[in-house]
């Protein structure tokens, strides 16, 4: 036994792995593919059902994973391949330059404002801009900067170096290399979360007419570290009177309820209520579903604040002079609705690389793409033994239930040190 | 002795030195009473920066420390591990924001200067009146109680167990197992309960590691995480149990409110959940009158808009029961009504499905009543209008609740329950096994409904918790910051003891004065605001302390 484990994942599963076992005398290697920890949570303003903000919850947590001494933080950093078996992982982490060090950097900002190149913000749903030496949000953490070399004119073969010329901490190496790392450990866990679905089905109108939005764009607009400062905008910067919300999209093409939509749409009725007060909130549902001791009179808040519910069979979004008209099916009658405001509330799917990923590993995925557990009570077990999985990689939770898998994986693990 | 108190300033590189003008900053604080030396420095929190301060702490004999620099958010506890290593109590140390309090929101140097001087003037005229802390150290029991034999309770046993801790399980009932036992399928594997639990029950019987208490109950719960001591009722021996935490798997109940009767129960043929679980089981499906019935109706939410949640389970076992009958009886008719499905889970719509695709009929209503005399009437409504349909059979799927009587237990852990009677976990999304009482958990039912996989992942969660914070042979370090009642100016109005939300203020009966029990104290501070005699100071925040900052900080 090697006395060390690897959590792949440092979202709200993955850090809380990490610090149960770093607390146990584990000595962690936490991977995270982007450059910076708190997976999707931190995208949010507020968590439902206490509208409890978000990044104020995990920051101390994330505060404890980079400060801990057992617990290294691999940012911009991939499993590349996996060997061996329980007790004796050889893994290898393929990890990306971020060309600006993590410990001499104070997170400052000064290196951005210098940088000649704005592109569009991936983190912020491609609804705000950056720089090419950036932080994701303003409160990232680690908030260290990382250049984006597709975009640094330095890095295209010009003569730039104004990020470097400000930072007072010689921070910045445009001469770091990537760094091909190799692991042994006990345990695996895999808690590399999901994605939300960009809806391609046209009858959502995503992507063909403004003022359609996803779930985490909707989210950035709301923020008050976001694109729009918190202010709810259309794309012609104005605000809107009359917003949809249509749950359950993608339920009936990927084949499951991923229970929390509901509850995240009520949360973003909440949110446009709160800023427009005026503004017309219809939800367009197919089943509530509220699961939880204290979901139901979350619900009941927001209906107060004169929401209106409509329970659909069919549903579509298209344009109609420079608004949007919902076209739906209600009781088997053909109804129709403007808004001048969508917000697709999508399910939760595993990510697009699930299979390759689940090759490296050795595990297998299940019907839905989502890693597939070795029994249905045992769902943190993955069908290789001392792999673990948790979170929404196994299947799609809110956070509380995440976070009791999260401490299941690590009792797992620490059994695995047994007797 | 006199104290020699010395104040550090951070440049932060550019960040404060170019806000905050050094030069006026020391001008104003150089003559302050007891101030030895005043540095600065280009980035304290740097290697270099830390040496810098360890260095001149020991080359003047430094007694108490103000490090005026970025917020103690990001950098209280570098500190206080520097002031340690220099052989500083690290409480004789106070931070003074003046990056993002002062250099990063003013844009005028002179303002932004004068707002640093009187933030570090502030942290100086407290921290003259900081005590010493000293960290304690106890010994802590890693031996583990569990309340409640079903699943749950098992599942964390079993998990304890095989990592070598000594388990206590109390069970209230003549055997293990729980509700459990009563079903004969699980979804969505439909596999054999009895067999599951049973299998877990050998488990839990074949372990040496693992004391049983049947028909037995807490009465008693003294001491704290790592040493509790439990007095345990067994029929009428008693007998006290050391252990080092708490777990509580007192699981549920199954509605049975008013309601019930609005539901039709006391009509013949008409069942709850748990009484058609035990009909399946004798293997037949029939009326009273000994007929396998021609229709059966399922009605769902039984209990949701009394108990005001919906306890994510019913929908799934009620589609479960359309199998049960479908199985038996492939052409009875069966009718769901529901108020809208939870089937919040990756198999779970597929469940829904096939079971449709056998020919249940589901209906979506608006609202329902059951009547009748001989046999069961069901009058709804739903978008379309009012309806009435007779069956031979009605089954009641009702939601969860908390066991009756629960409520002595949360007393005697004194943890909080919620309107329904729920435990409170210690944070709904972060903390959702643990409660405000460190070292007691919750887990399974007892916290909120939920199925059997997601309290089999909690019993796990628990588990994990123990075996991560109560290693043998390691000491617990609790709070310092903590609450001291002065016995001369209590009152004894027990005041502090209602607000305390972690029992860590007793009362002394000779003596008529509250206690603080130092181990269970979190440093809250709810007693001492609430004390109408001024009896309580936090350590850390006495009144002294935060006067003395206040005054400067409003000068």
């Amino acid at each position: 036994m090697h006395n060390s484990v690897l959590v792949i994942g440092g979202g709200i599963t993955g850090m809380e792995v990490s610090l149960m076992l770093a607390n146990a005398g584990k000595k962690v290697y936490l991977v995270e593919k982007s450059p910076i920890i708190g997976g999707n949570v931190i995208k949010c303003e507020h968590v439902f059902p206490n509208l409890e903000c978000a990044t104020c919850m995990i920051a101390p947590k994330q505060q404890e994973v980079l400060q801990n001494p057992d617990i290294e933080l691999l940012t911009l950093s991939e499993v590349k391949e996996v060997k061996g078996k329980v007790g004796d992982f050889k893994v290898k982490i393929h990890k990306k330059a971020r060309y600006v060090d993590l410990v001499n950097c104070i997170g400052c900002g000064a290196c951005y404002e210098p940088c000649p190149v704005s592109v569009k913000n991936e983190y912020e749903e491609n609804l705000g801009e950056r720089k090419a030496i950036y932080v994701p949000y303003a409160g990232s953490l680690p908030n260290v900067p990382l250049i984006d070399t597709d975009n640094c004119l330095r890095f295209k073969g010009e003569d730039c170096q104004a990020c470097k010329e400000a930072c007072m901490f010689e921070a910045i190496n445009f001469d770091e290399k990537d760094e091909d790392i190799e692991l042994e450990v006990d345990a695996i866990v895999v808690a590399t979360g999901f994605k939300l679905s960009i809806p391609s089905d046209s009858k959502y109108g995503y992507g063909k007419f403004d003022d359609v939005y996803t779930a985490y764009e909707f989210e950035r607009l709301f923020a008050s570290n976001g694109p729009t400062n918190g202010n709810i905008y259309k794309k012609d910067g104005t605000t809107p009177k009359s917003v949809a919300i249509i749950h359950c999209v993608g339920r009936e093409e990927r084949g499951y309820c991923s229970r929390i939509c509901c509850m995240y749409s009520f949360k973003f009725a909440h949110y446009i209520k709160e800023k427009i007060k005026e503004a017309k909130v219809t939800q367009f549902y197919r089943e509530i579903c509220t699961p939880g001791k204290s979901y139901d009179k979350f619900v009941e808040e927001i209906k107060k604040s004169g929401v209106e519910l409509i329970k659909f069979e069919e549903i579509e979004v298209a344009p109609k002079n420079g608004s949007i008209e919902i076209k739906y099916k209600a009781n088997g009658k053909e109804k129709v609705l403007s808004v001048e405001m969508v917000i697709l509330s999508s399910v939760l799917e595993p990510h697009d690389d699930k299979n390759q990923f689940a090759k490296v590993l050795g595990i297998e995925c299940d019907e839905y793409g989502f890693y597939k557990e070795k029994d249905e009570f045992e769902p943190v077990l993955s069908t290789k033994e001392g792999i673990f999985i948790a979170g929404c990689a196994q299947s799609p939770k809110d956070i509380e239930s995440c976070v009791a898998q999260a401490q299941e994986v690590a009792g797992k693990i620490l059994q695995l040190y047994g007797r | 002795m006199e104290d020699k108190i010395g104040i550090f300033l951070c440049e932060c590189g550019p960040n404060i030195a170019e806000k905050v003008d050094f030069d006026k900053v020391k001008e104003a604080i150089k003559n302050l009473k007891s101030v030895k030396f005043i540095g600065q420095h280009k980035l304290l929190c740097s290697d270099d920066g830390k040496k810098y301060i360890v260095n001149a702490i020991k080359e003047h004999g430094l007694t108490r420390l103000v490090i005026a620099a970025c917020s103690p958010k990001q950098h209280e506890l570098t500190f206080m591990k520097v002031c340690e290593e220099a052989g500083l109590n690290p409480y004789l140390f106070q931070m003074a924001n003046i990056r993002e309090h002062c250099a990063w929101i003013i844009e005028d140097k002179k303002e932004a200067t004068e707002k640093a001087i009187q933030y570090i003037k502030s942290a100086y005229r407290r921290v003259r009146y900081h005590e010493p802390l000293e960290k304690k150290e106890i010994e802590a029991n890693p031996d583990v109680l569990v309340i409640g034999g079903g699943i749950t309770g098992l599942e964390v046993s079993l998990a304890l167990a095989q990592s070598n801790r000594k388990v206590y399980i109390v069970e209230k009932s003549s055997e293990l197992g729980g509700k459990l036992k009563e079903f004969n399928k699980i979804f969505t594997s439909m596999r054999d309960a009895k067999s599951f639990v049973e299998d877990k029950i050998k488990l839990v019987e074949q372990e040496k590691q693992i004391e049983v208490l049947k028909e037995s109950e807490v009465e008693e719960v003294l001491g704290y995480f790592g040493n509790f001591i439990v007095k345990v009722k067994t029929q009428s021996k008693e007998s006290e149990l050391k252990v080092g935490a708490i777990v509580v798997a007192t699981g549920y109940e199954l509605f049975d409110g008013d309601s019930l009767a609005h539901y039709g129960y006391g009509i013949d043929d008409v069942y709850t959940a748990l009484e058609f679980e035990r009909m399946v089981k004798t293997g037949k499906i029939l009326t009273k009158k000994g007929e396998p019935p021609k229709s059966v109706a399922i009605i769902h939410c039984v209990g949701r808009k009394e108990c005001g949640y919906c306890s994510g389970v019913c929908c799934m076992y009620s589609i479960k029961f359309a199998r049960y009958i479908k199985e038996k009886m492939k052409d009875a008719e069966v009718i769901e009504f529901h108020r809208g499905l939870t089937l919040p889970d990756k198999n779970y719509e597929k469940f829904y499905k096939d079971t449709k695709a056998l020919g249940v009929n589901y209906i979506y209503v608006k609202d329902l009543l059951i009547e009748g005399n001989t046999k069961p009437i069901i009058k709804y409504k739903t978008e379309e209008g009012q309806f009435e349909k007779q069956v031979d059979m009605v089954v009641l799927a009702q939601a969860m609740v908390p066991p009756k009587g629960i409520d002595k237990l949360a007393k005697t852990l004194r943890i909080a329950q919620d309107k329904s009677g729920f435990f409170i976990e210690e944070h709904p999304k972060l903390a959702p096994i643990s409660t405000s009482k460190e070292g007691v958990f919750i887990a399974g039912c007892a916290q909120g409904p939920k199925n059997i996989k997601e309290s089999i992942v909690q019993a796990g969660a628990v588990a994990g918790r123990i075996l991560s914070s109560l290693v043998p042979g390691k000491k617990l370090e609790p709070e310092v910051r903590v609450s001291q009642i002065s016995e001369s100016l209590c009152i004894g109005c027990q005041t502090c003891i209602k607000v305390c939300n972690y029992g860590a203020i007793y009362f002394d009966e000779a003596k008529r004065v509250s206690r603080v029990n130092e181990v269970l104290c979190r440093g809250c501070g709810n007693c001492v605001a609430s004390c109408p005699s001024s009896a309580i100071q936090l350590k850390h925040f006495t009144d002294r302390e935060i006067h003395e900052e206040i005054v400067e900080a409003t000068r």
